[in-house]
């Protein structure tokens, strides 16, 4: 019976290594800047900025600020597959790039994600205590929003 | 010993294998994605053997029949598939389905990357391009979003925008009423398109059924 956990124990350790072995690339841009981003484009305040900065530009733009966990799999592959779809609904250093019809559904649609508490992803926030949005800051982000529209 | 470390391995070797394999694989979809597309836009070749005209040449008989062709298509280009997907979708919420909302919003993308372009004029492209690639996205989040039935609305609101656009660019292929629902978004208000002229709301659905009034007719 021992001898029995010891091999799964062994499996599993194994395949813990054997899937370090898949990297995909990672999500980081050295320090770029983009003509296209929201926030040089579009006037944001400092403290809006800071705050998007903080709290959505980890998934929702070029430049990820990755902590020690996201390099190991499985975390690692879950986190890139996620980027890699907000990046796809929204890219912040895109924004330029996107047509008004696009850039005011994308304005309404954000306001709503943060004011239900949809956004930022709790599952995100979880492990990333700095992201989370407290009420102040929640209320910041919806008024400057507001008055965009 | 040796039997449970070579064991191991193999499970190992075949992690990895399925993993690479499956980025593979995806990418083979996406091709044959992008065949079919091709396909069913070689389909749509009208039959040029129904203009018999003896006296012409056959070189001259060819391009007078791709002359037809075009033309054709030109005016065969109709938003009334995109509409027919569009109200079951919005029917499919009024009733607070949002099952029927996802797969009639994934029906409606199939019908939106189906398109051909070339049936589209020229000078209408640029503006075709920007509402389908807005209403392909929210199309997309709908049919996503099952068990979601707020966010699939949340995506209402800007796809009847995207279709009110269409129609007022390619004209209505059907009676249809443009109504608006006072009290989406915030008070701020939204559209939707319907084909009867009896008020059913989509943005709240049974909540508030004869919410709203119509703004428009086509």
């Amino acid at each position: 019976m021992k001898s029995k956990l010891k091999i799964i124990a062994m499996v599993l350790l194994f395949l813990f290594i054997a899937i370090q072995v898949y990297q995909p690339t990672l999500n980081v841009d050295k320090g770029q800047v983009y003509q296209t981003d929201f926030i040089q484009s579009s006037n944001v305040p400092i403290e809006v900025g800071n705050i998007l900065r903080t709290s959505c530009y980890d998934c929702h733009s070029n430049n990820t600020n990755y902590v020690w966990y996201d390099y190991i799999q499985p975390a690692r592959f879950l986190v890139e597959n996620h980027i890699k779809s907000a990046k796809e609904d929204l890219n912040f250093n895109d924004w330029g790039k996107y047509s008004n019809r696009k850039q005011e559904r994308l304005l309404t649609s954000i306001k709503k994600q943060i004011k239900t508490g949809k956004m930022p992803l709790p599952s995100y926030t979880l492990m990333h205590k700095d992201a989370e949005l407290n009420n102040a800051q929640i209320k910041i982000l919806t008024s400057w929003l507001e008055e965009q529209e | 010993m040796k039997n449970i470390f070579f064991s191991i391995i193999t499970l190992a070797t075949v992690a990895v294998i399925t993993v690479s394999c499956n980025q593979f694989s995806n990418k083979n979809n996406d091709q044959q994605a992008t065949d079919s597309t091709v396909l069913s836009e070689t389909q749509t070749l009208p039959s040029s053997e129904q203009n018999d005209t003896v006296a012409s040449t056959a070189d001259t008989l060819a391009k007078q029949s791709k002359k037809i062709d075009v033309k054709e298509q030109v005016q065969n280009f109709s938003i009334a598939p995109i509409v027919k997907d569009y109200l079951v979708l919005k029917n499919a919420l009024v009733a607070d389905n949002d099952k029927a909302a996802a797969s009639a919003g994934k029906q409606l993308l199939a019908t939106l990357k189906a398109v051909d372009m070339k049936a589209i004029p020229a000078n209408k492209h640029k503006d075709y391009m920007e509402i389908a690639d807005d209403a392909k996205e929210n199309a997309e989040h709908i049919g996503d979003n099952a068990g979601k039935i707020d966010h699939q609305r949340e995506h209402l609101a800007p796809l009847s925008k995207d279709v009110s656009d269409l129609i007022a660019l390619f004209g209505s292929p059907q009676k249809l009423y443009q109504d608006h629902c006072p009290m989406y978004n915030d008070g701020k208000g939204a559209i939707w398109i319907s084909e009867s002229k009896e008020i059913k709301n989509p943005y709240y659905g049974s909540q508030m059924i004869s919410c709203g009034s119509v703004k428009k007719t086509y």
